[in-house]
């Protein structure tokens, strides 16, 4: 309490302009940042296996089961930021309870609960039923429990429930993609709506959380794909990786169109916030705006990816500047997100001037507080690999399905 | 009349769209905002319906109110937390404008461009609009904030979770996140003050009577003998927000 | 319908009855009784405690100072204006004998320069005079480095008051 009185007489001395005295309390801090970054990836990381699924693109099949788990291990840990950063967590249950239809922020409890459960969970639940029941006739002790407890304790494996749960699974991924655009959309619309802010409130903001959070599941999985082949010291299929490197392409392309038209469209029209968020873009933002967001999370990638479709250096190359990409591109992601709640705030909504924001290490809203919540979902996808690796499953062609 | 009919179907277009984006509250869209033309045709025909007035001319900008408001509603004395602050806007000959709150007016305000330099200078005292359709009550995930019978914005301490949704939605700044008990916390009008006949306290206080308060229903109320002799403005009109905060002699660059 | 499909639809029956009983559970009871919000916070934010107290209330016992201020520039001010929030000395002070009362009871006397340029020192916005019909306030402000800032000999800061009687400036 004293220290966070401290900060904000620190803050206070630091005020450039005026701001609203209730203004000098960044409200929204980097635990926020992190809810739309991770909801992000589990929609982005969803989108790649889908790919697979709906779309029938089969040489993407190495990464389908990791997606699958990322997008569900990050949609477990999804939550907690926001729940995190409360001020009243407890009450959190509320937002369940009594949810207020005109709130943008009241469905998410819904929309969150729809996609962890009917949309993820369905898809992984019947993807993997047949292989859990045989799992668990071959292992004993805790996992033999799990595999039973996560089956319902079946036991149907005849070809005839397999192709039930296959038909199902595709009709889950199906409604899911929707799901997924839904659910970041969504979140985008969560900002986009504020009219108060000028900085957020742009009908683009839902379409553009959604690249973005495509982009950004996508270089996720294929980080994770490289980092895993390389600990099973299995051989990378690069047709794989370069396929995905061509789809994280046109979705950078489609991402950077929108996030450039937004501020074209914002510079162009200059309305009465102009020179304030002109400033700010040019002052506090402009390092993590141009430097890390748009030149290393966007433009160095989008130039590397392109240069590939003409020219492709050897695969041992390769694989490296994809792991360097995919790393930029989760950085440049991440403060993409930062940019918007945290560059939100920092101009005062009387447009006369500017706060700024110190992340502390410790406490509730440090920046410890946000690496666990970033490293729990690694810990979960870590757990749900060993407990259901995709590379042991039965082989079960997706595409066969409905040809 | 061609008019009328694209009107309605903006309207119509913009309930169909809001309603696919995720039920969002509709009230906005659906009735007229002009400034002060609202005042007059109150959305709440019957009882009593609250409207405030300050007088820009008439502020010396001793900052009591903001005192006053504390003192009586328990808001912290770090000056990071109000629910009424005084502003002290400088225009000055360059063009250039200044604006000051210093522990928001409290500790009273030292002139800081001297008066060579100013084109003109005036305090603008600020507080919840107590809009009618009010950005915060629409975003509140779980009904903690809300709008009375009588228009007065209230927040209910015992159910919000504090997210501080509602804290960015507030285009004025009016609400804060209460550092001792985690929830949000705005001006209430004083609302256990007027509940028992009592003006609230920053009008009850103001030394110079620059700030008053009524009945926007009742044509015979101070408050509307105030907007009909005045030239009132709300602050961020364009915001469409049905602020029931009303000054006379607001210059527009008061944001 | 085969078994799995069937043990599927329980489970996620029994999570959304569990669901549907704790919303009923956990429902506030006056919640939704005058719209999307708990009917009893409007009662909860009137019963909040007072500070300020009921204008005129202290002349029951300050009478001569009440009209010794009702001639003076003053007359228009509350006494909580310079003397801040007296309910609770309205309602208790008058139970102790001159002199007893406690601390916590006291209001405050204002007589500090501090006091007084708070609304009196010179500043651009204060309107200095009354040259049209709309601007109805005049205040007098005095520039507090100028306006007899000490005794020259001592270098003690002049207290208004030594001129002033607040009650009647």
């Amino acid at each position: 309490m004293e220290q966070h009185l401290q900060d904000l007489y620190e803050v206070l001395s630091k005020v450039d302009g005026y701001v609203y005295p209730n203004e000098i309390e960044l409200n929204w801090s980097i635990l926020i940042v992190l809810y739309p970054y991770i909801t992000g990836l589990v929609a982005g990381a969803f989108i790649l296996a889908s790919l697979e699924r709906i779309f029938k693109i089969r040489i993407l099949k190495p990464t389908y089961g990791i997606a699958l788990l990322t997008a569900f291990s990050f949609m477990l840990v999804a939550t907690m930021p926001l729940v995190s950063h409360l001020g009243k967590p407890l009450r959190a249950y509320e937002i369940m309870i009594t949810p207020h239809s005109s709130s943008a922020m009241a469905i998410f409890g819904f929309v969150y609960l729809w996609y962890l459960m009917v949309v993820l969970f369905l898809e992984i639940w019947f993807d993997y039923r047949r292989d859990m029941v045989i799992w668990a006739g071959e292992t004993t002790g805790f996992k033999r429990f799990m595999y039973r407890l996560l089956s319902l304790w079946t036991t149907d494996i005849s070809p005839k429930s397999v192709a039930l749960d296959n038909r199902i699974g595709y009709i889950v991924t199906v409604i899911g993609v929707p799901s997924a655009f839904l659910l970041h959309g969504y979140v985008g619309f969560i900002f986009g709506s504020i009219k108060a802010n000028p900085w957020w409130s742009t009908v683009l903001m839902p379409v553009i959380f959604l690249f973005s959070a495509m982009v950004s599941g996508i270089a996720l999985v294929m980080g994770i794909y490289i980092i895993l082949s390389k600990i099973r010291r299995q051989v990378i299929d690069m047709n794989c990786l370069d396929t995905i490197a061509r789809y994280l392409f046109y979705i950078l392309i489609i991402d950077f169109t929108l996030e450039g038209l937004d501020q074209i469209h914002r510079i162009y029209v200059a309305e009465e916030s102009f020179e304030a968020l002109h400033k700010l873009v040019f002052g506090q933002l402009f390092f993590t705006l141009f430097i890390v967001q748009g030149f290393f999370g966007t433009i160095l990638p989008l130039l590397t990816l392109g240069t590939f479709q003409f020219y492709k250096p050897r695969a041992e190359i390769r694989k490296v500047i994809y792991l360097v990409l995919s790393v930029l591109i989760l950085i440049g992601i991440f403060f993409m997100r930062w940019n918007v709640v945290i560059g939100g705030q920092l101009f005062s909504k009387s447009f006369y001037g500017y706060t700024s924001y110190k992340v502390g290490m410790i406490g509730a809203e440090g920046y410890l507080m946000a690496a666990i919540w970033l490293i729990v979902p690694f810990l979960i996808l870590s757990f749900l690999l060993w407990l259901l690796p995709p590379w042991k499953k039965i082989e079960t062609d997706h595409g066969n399905l409905e040809e | 009349m061609k008019k009328e009919k694209t009107k309605l179907s903006r309207r119509d277009f913009f309930s169909a769209g809001t309603a696919l984006a995720g039920g969002v509250a509709i009230t906005s869209v659906l009735a007229g905002y002009d400034g002060l033309l609202f005042a007059a045709v109150t959305p709440n025909a019957k009882g009593i319906w609250y409207g405030i007035g300050i007088d820009i001319n008439k502020c010396i900008g001793c900052g009591k109110c903001a005192n006053a408001c504390k003192l009586e509603n328990n808001v912290p004395q770090a000056p990071f937390y109000f629910r009424s602050w005084v502003e002290q806007y400088t225009i000055k000959n360059d063009g250039s404008i200044v604006v000051e709150s210093p522990n928001g007016g409290i500790d009273g305000f030292k002139q800081s461009v001297p008066d060579k330099d100013i084109f003109k200078s005036f305090f603008v005292p600020k507080m919840c609009n107590h809009c009618a359709k009010s950005p915060c009550t629409q975003v509140c995930p779980v009904g903690a904030t809300f709008e009375t019978e009588e228009g007065i914005v209230l927040v209910d301490e015992k159910y919000c979770i504090g997210c501080r949704y509602c804290v960015q939605a507030c285009p004025y700044g009016c609400r804060y996140i209460h550092p001792d008990k985690g929830t949000v916390d705005k001006c209430t009008l004083c609302f256990h003050r007027l509940k028992k006949g009592l003006k609230p306290a920053c009008f009850e206080i103001c030394p110079t009577k620059a700030r008053i308060f009524g009945d926007l229903n009742d044509p015979g109320s101070e408050i509307n003998y105030f907007l009909k002799n005045h030239n009132c403005m709300v602050i961020k009109p364009n915001l469409n927000t049905g602020s029931k905060l009303f000054y006379n002699a607001l210059n527009p660059e008061v944001r | 319908m085969p078994q799995h499909i069937k043990r599927l639809i329980i489970a996620f029956s029994l999570f959304l009855a569990l669901f549907l009983v704790l919303r009923q559970v956990l429902r506030p009871e006056s919640f939704g009784e005058l719209g999307h919000f708990r009917a009893k916070a409007i009662p909860e934010n009137a019963m909040r405690p007072m500070h300020y107290t009921v204008t005129d209330s202290c002349t029951k016992c300050h009478g001569g100072i009440r009209s010794e201020k009702d001639k003076g520039f003053h007359k228009n001010l509350k006494c909580e204006v310079c003397h801040g929030p007296g309910l609770k000395h309205a309602t208790y002070a008058g139970q102790f004998k001159n002199g007893a009362l406690p601390d916590s009871l006291k209001l405050y006397k204002p007589g500090e320069r501090k006091d007084c340029i708070i609304c009196h020192q010179l500043n651009a916005a204060r309107i200095k005079i009354q040259f049209d019909t709309i601007n109805t306030t005049m205040i007098h402000q005095i520039d507090p480095v100028k306006h007899n800032p000490g005794d020259p000999d001592t270098k003690e800061a002049f207290k208004c008051i030594d001129c002033h009687s607040p009650h009647q400036p």
